[in-house]
């Protein structure tokens, strides 16, 4: 049986080091190399990391490492995705997000404001043809809004499994809560998502017991519900 | 099978937390893609890290039907291609996956 000489599950070779992608001079029969610098294999151009032009390609485009992972869910598992696939795939990626943002942005423009939000972003999706994402997306986006909701008014030094000691202070604050119930005030904060993306999920070791006072010395920024989103993505 | 790249989220300069694409570099990307871009909310990467998990799924098993014609199990660049030009949504990128191998190869009338 005929075999594919074109590599595949390869994603730390040296890419080409001009900015320009297409089309490519070299043949696929080239060993892969597992070291991202390694300049030993047979590949004349400069390796991924050691080069401006390089730089600004990455910041082009999404990892190949996670478009590849999103690719192979959806194909069989006896399947094999070449390189230039992959690469091609994160090249479109990075065409649709500036095509849906284009269009986003425009309405933006057309209706006097300044800052792009979710449904912005949902608005183009359909606008232009992908209609068929809106579902899906709302449904995360909503859960993404609970998140942000509960964290505004839960404490941020309560560790995750203290729920009763939640619910609580959640009835204490529930005049906070009312005052921060319009739509649009913890959403359209720019970097209002910093501590829900970049903390890992609270997990201690402590036995769940309640405690009268809040825990002070935990200041994790974690939320009682993290988990929730974990579990559906 | 290998291990996700650790180096691809330090290259984005950020963890990507629960969403499966890294936020900050979805927001670079948007803000190339005008000028006029200039203030993005919080929750419009979050939005595109699932709108682009959909796409590259849609792109990804519709050039894996080209694969599949082609009657082998590797997917290439072409299959994508391919999957672009019968896809009435994906014309965006018509000009991105089709480049003539030789330009400078002289026009005939």
């Amino acid at each position: 049986m005929k075999r594919d000489r074109d590599d595949f599950e390869d994603d730390e070779k040296p890419q080409i080091g001009s900015s320009s992608r297409t089309p490519y001079t070299i043949s696929h029969d080239t060993t892969t190399s597992s070291y991202p610098n390694s300049t030993t294999n047979q590949n004349p151009y400069a390796s991924k990391n050691n080069n401006n032009n390089n730089n600004k390609e990455q910041d082009r485009f999404l990892p190949i490492a996670n478009v590849g992972r999103i690719m192979k869910k959806v194909i069989p598992g006896n399947g094999k995705i070449s390189k230039d696939a992959k690469q091609t795939v994160q090249e479109c990626v990075s065409e649709f997000i500036s095509f849906v943002t284009g269009e986003a942005s425009d309405k933006c423009q057309r209706e006097k404001r300044k800052t792009i939000n979710g449904d912005d972003i949902l608005w183009a999706i359909t606008t232009l043809g992908f209609e068929d994402y809106v579902n899906p997306l709302k449904i995360y986006l909503a859960k993404y809004r609970d998140i942000e909701g509960e964290k505004l008014n839960v404490p941020k030094q309560q560790p995750m499994e203290q729920q009763q000691q939640q619910q609580q202070q959640q009835q204490q604050q529930q005049r906070m809560h009312h005052d921060q119930n319009s739509p649009n005030i913890p959403y359209n904060s720019v970097y209002s998502t910093a501590n829900l993306i970049t903390q890992p999920p609270f997990i201690s070791g402590d036995p769940p017991f309640p405690l009268p006072f809040s825990q002070s010395s935990i200041q994790t920024g974690s939320l009682p519900q993290h988990d929730h989103v974990e579990d559906h993505w | 099978m290998r291990q996700p790249g650790a180096y691809s989220n330090l290259l984005s300069g950020g963890k990507t937390g629960p969403h499966s694409l890294p936020l900050a570099r979805i927001k670079k990307i948007m803000k190339k893609s005008g000028e006029d871009v200039k203030m993005i909310s919080g929750e419009a990467p979050i939005v595109f890290s699932k709108a682009c998990e959909l796409f590259i799924e849609e792109l990804t098993k519709r050039a894996w039907a080209m694969t599949l014609q082609r009657k082998t199990r590797t997917m290439h660049k072409e299959d994508v291609a391919a999957a672009v030009m019968e896809t009435d949504i994906f014309d965006f990128l018509v000009g991105l996956v089709s480049h003539t191998p030789n330009p400078s190869a002289p026009l005939e009338s």
